[in-house]
């Protein structure tokens, strides 16, 4: 019968060699004209003339999922499994580069993880340009050198799910395999060199300007201001961040400093009458009542220092208030948070919402869950 | 939002939360994280209608609890 294993086949990877196509499209394969017209008693020398035919790879295509010509020689291998030699040959020819495919799949699908990996890297130089067939009948380009890529790191290819083999890392660490020896590595030994050299000619220039900017690093500013807004989210001592800036930016960065001054005194406003609003309707003790109330009166106080701008008069009062604070943050810690950050607020806020947005926070764990999934899908999130 | 059974007469059947607006093929993808088979695998239909990738489910006037039968490529 025209279907059946050859019965002096081996079998892999415990049961019959065609059982490596799965069900549907192996009888999709059975119904196909081009395997019932020409795959018809071939033979390993005859497999070759039809290999040598070959035009384009792919897997099926179309509404029905008919299977290219490729699939079926490779279906045809599988049923009448050559030899290994003849296999390599396949792979070792030059001149048919859809042949040295064909002989590539057959291998990856029936050899073991150190023969694939041995026979197949040396194809990672062969850059010619092959035509593959889509799921929708087009054609596309696509290299040698990819298929191999593919066929090595993808576990699914035309359509056929490929068995599983050890990583590369796994066979180098109980020694079968050598580790990889790339064609590249001279070309990038020599590119390191260039740059290295490049490297050294550059400082030999630009010292001067090198010292300028290392004094007004991106860096330390990045450290400054990611402390300073570590502070801010504690939602104390901005006053104490704000003199240690101060001090810090004397030379330069004032006028930056009394401008975001302004916008945080601004901002405090609007909090403390957001505040004042919130907390009217909240329970609180008298205590907790008392010190907002006291802290509010504070930084009026501040502020009109602030438009003084009398550096002594502020600096000696923040010392007092920071010492005063400290002595309630035991009592603030109780009271409802505070938030005062400036810039940050509406930065936070945009988190929030584009969080809500993606509706993975929604209160149904169901619908979450399936939020979640259609994030990592890429499809919007559920309409309710 | 809608809730389409898929039900392929074999043991499988499940039921996907989804859009009006969304396409087959998105769901095929919901139905192939769920089911755990790939999605180019899928094949829905009803009846003898095949039910094309591009074409969203407002389309198709697939509503709330409707059934598809499930198939395979």
């Amino acid at each position: 019968m025209a279907n059946r294993t050859d019965p002096a086949a081996k079998s892999i990877r415990g049961t019959n060699p065609q059982n490596l196509v799965e069900k549907i499209l192996r009888s999709k394969i059975y119904q196909n004209t081009y395997w019932k017209e020409q795959c018809f008693g071939l033979t390993a020398e005859t497999l070759v003339d039809k290999a040598m035919e070959l035009d384009h790879l792919g897997g099926t295509y179309g509404g029905n999922c008919k299977p290219t010509p490729f699939m079926c020689l490779v279906m045809k291998m599988l049923q009448i499994q050559p030899e290994k030699d003849i296999v390599v040959e396949f792979i070792k020819n030059d001149d048919y580069k859809y042949v040295r495919i064909l002989g590539a799949f057959y291998l990856r699908l029936t050899g073991t993880d150190v023969d694939v990996y041995r026979y197949l890297e040396p194809l990672y130089n062969d850059y010619r340009k092959l035509r593959q067939k889509l799921a929708d009948g087009k054609f596309a380009l696509t290299h040698v050198d990819e298929v191999i890529d593919e066929l090595l790191t993808k576990d699914y290819s035309c359509d056929i799910a490929l068995p599983r083999i050890k990583k590369r890392r796994t066979l180098e660490s109980i020694g079968s395999l050598e580790p990889r020896k790339s064609v590249l590595e001279d070309d990038f030994e020599e590119e390191e060199e260039k740059e290295e050299n490049e490297q050294i000619d550059g400082l030999d220039n630009g010292v001067d300007e090198r010292d300028y900017y290392h004094g007004r690093s991106p860096i330390r500013e990045r450290d400054r201001d990611r402390r300073r807004e570590s502070h801010r989210y504690r939602d104390r001592d901005y006053d104490r961040d704000y003199d240690r800036d101060y001090d810090r930016e004397r030379g330069r960065g004032r006028e930056r400093d009394r401008d975001r001054e302004r916008d945080r005194d601004r901002e405090r406003e609007r909090d403390r009458d957001r505040d004042r609003d919130r907390d009217r309707y909240r329970i609180r003790e008298e205590k907790d009542y008392g010190r907002e109330r006291e802290r509010e009166k504070e930084r009026e106080g501040r502020e009109r220092e602030r438009r003084d701008r009398d550096r002594g008069r502020r600096r000696s009062h923040s010392r007092s208030r920071s010492r005063s604070r400290d002595r309630k943050r035991h009592g603030r810690s109780s009271s409802p948070k505070r938030r005062a950050d400036g810039p940050d607020e509406p930065k936070k806020k945009k988190e929030k919402k584009e969080k809500k947005d993606d509706g993975t926070d929604h209160p149904d764990p169901e619908i979450a869950e399936a939020n979640k999934l259609r994030a990592a899908l890429g499809l919007k999130p559920l309409k309710l | 939002m809608l809730e389409v059974v898929l039900n392929d007469r074999l043991g499988k059947k499940v039921r996907i939360k989804c859009n009006e607006d969304d396409t087959i093929g998105d769901l095929k993808k919901l139905v192939a994280a769920q089911t755990g088979t790939r999605a180019e695998k899928i094949r829905i239909q009803k009846w003898y209608t095949v039910y094309k990738d591009h074409i969203t489910l407002r389309d198709y006037e697939i509503h709330d609890g409707m059934g598809l039968e499930l198939y395979y490529n």
